[in-house]
């Protein structure tokens, strides 16, 4: 196969920066108020410049496939609206009017007040104001997240790690066998955030576990948050976000954590994931493999329908693809098109800007998509670059090109006469409420959505 | 023919005399006609309290923290002796907000209420410390001060300070068109002051444009709110801060200084015996 790199001489691809980004793919550290809004009955207070939420917002949520938000929250969130004022003279008293306001009109059960940059800059004693409210009993707690510290993705394990410390607290006490704290999808910025964690969830009971659930539709919020300390263990089902809250728990509780870097697509993958975190948990392997029976069962029986049409429909079924998406979504996607639908990876690029000490280990995964296939990926935060590099880069042959991207790559798609599946943030050609392609059930609904742009459809 | 305004930022170590020097030999300047206007840029608002005669002056901030944005010229600029006219930049509280900032907004809002007219002759900027931030170095940015100051002694730590305070006029230097005009000495009465001084500022390409001896009367007038050239206008050390004005009003020597390593300015001060 043309594309088969050996493995052993794979080196990371590094591509000039030059400073500036035309088209982002993630928002700013700030942007961490949104998994604020994946707990249930969390507030975010945003102490940061008049239009950062806005703008979080869009990328988060609106322009991610319009995903709206839960609770208070969503385009509408308290924010102090830092002015010049308050950076020359400092802006605790703005924010201590903004928190009593919050305070008294959204009911929550955990605030979390987040400060952008200009607060982060002028070195605003923020923690002095939030104890303040937190001594009067209110569940308050802050995190330190300026734009300037990285993305939302180092914002959300910035809030993590706040309301852990200053909210759950310390213990040291028993621990549940079984109970697993569910460490997974970054709230709204993986956009099928709430359809994976219904699956993911399901999965893992179905394997018999008790599942902790800290964000998405399950999530029974701050007591759910409060159990963290009682698990057995913690799971990280991520390519990157998760690994520091896991070890600041690891250090902090004594838990020890299982890190599965790619989120299972398809009955393989699933089944091997199960096995994974069943034999780490030790727990009973009966229930696990019924359930795995029974799902890929299910599994197959639908596959089976699918395999006729795969079979039969010669009139320009993509055979190459390239994936445009986050660390998270990258590696799924790229993976299960190429191990389990037999599709060819041209080109996979990475968009969230993960911290460099990640990037070795997320590179490795893809030496071993499927047997004798590997690809290298590319880490580019700017989607005016990405669609350079798809124009000098990549060719597709005579099939059509198949993209798994952002709203980014419409241009190079229509150009190309390519299917393109947004999957990923900016998303603003799709609607996004219960989706998921992950685990047995989501593969089937990627596999629908994927074959129903080829048949013509969107 | 429009005359040319210079503008002027005096820098130097906390403690070294910049505000009294300051006030001091822009007295000397009023005093031989000059329209000046002297802009505190310290958050201690004390740069223009000899030319005001202790009046305790509303600075810029205060006034925009109480009043709101809509200031008004008067209310932040007073007249001072022989028609100095003072403004004092202010701050915030200490450990609160950004002071670096608040110099920023300060001559954001002189400019814009108008206070650099036609008729000045001279603004000069007394700036706190050292450029310590972006904000301090306001006035030395997008072609305000053209010319700075360095007020230095024999002591160790002034040069240090001095030699830190060229880095940041070199930096600014390349962009725009701000030069160094010279190191005014303000005496301690070390051993050697003077050489050690000069040698200072040979080795940083400039030059020691004049030696103010330390004298009492210095601090007699400050007891009594005033400038010596306002307190006792025959004193001799009236007469050394009109030379040091004189001094400024004809200098032609604006260089782009030449910071040295921090081996190289312990190597002067043991030459000068500052180190044993």
């Amino acid at each position: 196969m043309s594309n088969t790199i050996d493995p052993h001489k794979l080196k990371l691809v590094k591509r000039p920066k030059n400073g500036s980004i035309t088209n982002p793919y993630y928002g700013c550290t700030v942007g961490a108020a949104y998994s604020v809004l994946g707990i249930k009955g969390g507030v975010s207070i945003a102490n940061c410049g008049p239009g950062c939420m806005y703008k979080q917002f869009f990328m988060m949520s609106f322009d991610n496939g319009f995903q709206g938000a839960y609770g208070a929250g969503a385009g509408n969130m308290p924010s102090a609206n830092v002015q010049e004022n308050d950076v020359v003279f400092g802006g605790l008293k703005t924010l201590d009017n903004l928190i009593k306001s919050s305070l008294a009109v959204l009911k929550g059960d955990l605030y979390v007040v987040l400060t952008g940059c200009s607060g982060e800059l002028i070195g605003d004693d923020v923690p002095s104001v939030v104890k303040k409210y937190r001594d009067k009993g209110y569940p308050i707690v802050c995190a330190d997240t300026g734009g300037f510290k990285g993305t939302n993705l180092t914002g959300h394990e910035i809030v993590v790690k706040s309301i852990i410390d200053q909210y759950v607290g310390d213990y040291d006490g028993e621990k549940t066998p079984g109970l697993v704290n569910l460490w997974f999808e970054t709230p709204y910025y993986d956009q099928n955030w709430r359809g994976d964690y219904e699956e993911l969830v399901r999965i893992l009971r179905g394997a018999g576990l008790k599942v902790n659930i800290l964000f998405g539709p399950e999530n029974e919020g701050v007591k759910a948050w409060k159990k963290i300390p009682k698990a057995q263990f913690n799971l990280v089902v991520s390519s990157w976000v998760g690994l520091e809250t896991a070890e600041h728990l690891k250090e902090k509780y004594n838990q020890p954590y299982l890190h599965i870097p790619v989120i299972p697509i398809g009955e393989e993958a699933t089944s091997e994931f199960i096995r994974k975190v069943v034999d780490y948990a030790g727990i009973d392997k009966k229930k696990s493999e019924k359930f795995i029976k029974k799902e890929a069962e299910l599994y197959y029986y639908y596959i089976e329908h699918f395999a006729e049409f795969f079979s039969e429909y010669w009139f320009g079924l993509p055979s190459e693809y390239a994936v445009v998406a986050n660390s998270n979504y990258a590696i799924a996607y790229t993976k299960f098109l190429a191990d389990q639908i037999g599709l060819i990876p041209k080109k996979t690029i990475i968009t969230d800007n993960p911290p460099e000490r990640y990037r070795n280990a997320i590179s490795e995964e893809y030496k071993h998509l499927s047997d004798g296939v590997s690809i290298e990926p590319d880490f580019v935060e700017d989607g005016y670059t990405v669609q350079q590099i798809l124009e000098k880069e990549v060719t597709f042959g005579h099939g059509v090109p198949l993209i798994i991207g952002t709203t980014w790559e419409i241009d190079y798609a229509r150009e190309h006469g390519a299917l393109l599946l947004e999957s990923s943030s900016p998303t603003t050609e799709s609607l996004v409420v219960n989706k998921s392609y992950i685990g047995y059930k989501g593969a089937l609904s990627f596999i629908e959505h994927i074959y129903s742009a080829t048949v013509g459809g969107k | 023919m429009a005359k040319e305004l210079r503008q002027i930022a005096i820098y130097g170590k906390g403690g070294i005399g910049k505000s009294t020097t300051t006030q001091n030999l822009t007295a000397g300047l009023a005093e031989a006609g000059k329209n000046v206007m002297v802009v505190g840029c310290d958050p201690k608002a004390d740069s223009t309290r000899l030319l005001l005669g202790g009046l305790a002056q509303r600075t810029v901030l205060d006034t925009l923290r109480e009043e709101g944005e809509d200031l008004e010229l008067d209310k932040i600029l007073k007249v001072g002796f022989k028609g100095t006219r003072c403004v004092e930049s202010g701050g915030p509280e200490p450990g609160v907000g950004c002071a670096g900032r608040g110099i920023i907004t300060s001559i954001g809002y002189l400019e814009r209420l108008g206070a650099y007219t036609e008729d000045l002759d001279y603004v000069f900027y007394d700036v706190l410390g050292d450029v310590v931030c972006g904000g301090f170095a306001m006035p030395i940015r997008e072609g305000k001060a053209k010319e700075i100051y360095i007020v230095a002694s024999g002591e160790m730590m002034a040069l240090y300070a001095a030699n830190n305070i060229s880095k940041g006029i070199a930096r600014y230097a390349k962009q725009g068109g701000v030069r160094l005009g010279g190191i005014i000495c303000n005496s301690r009465n070390c051993d050697r002051e003077l050489d050690l001084l000069k040698a200072f500022s040979a080795e940083l390409g400039t030059q020691l444009i004049h030696f103010v001896p330390r004298d009492n009367i210095v601090q007699r007038a400050e007891i009594r709110k005033k400038t010596v050239i306002e307190f006792d206008p025959e004193s001799e050390q009236a007469e050394v801060y009109r030379q040091l004005a004189d001094a400024i009003e004809h200098n032609t020597q604006f260089v782009i200084p030449k910071p040295m390593s921090q081996e190289r300015l312990e190597e002067i001060l043991v030459e000068y015996g500052l180190f044993d």
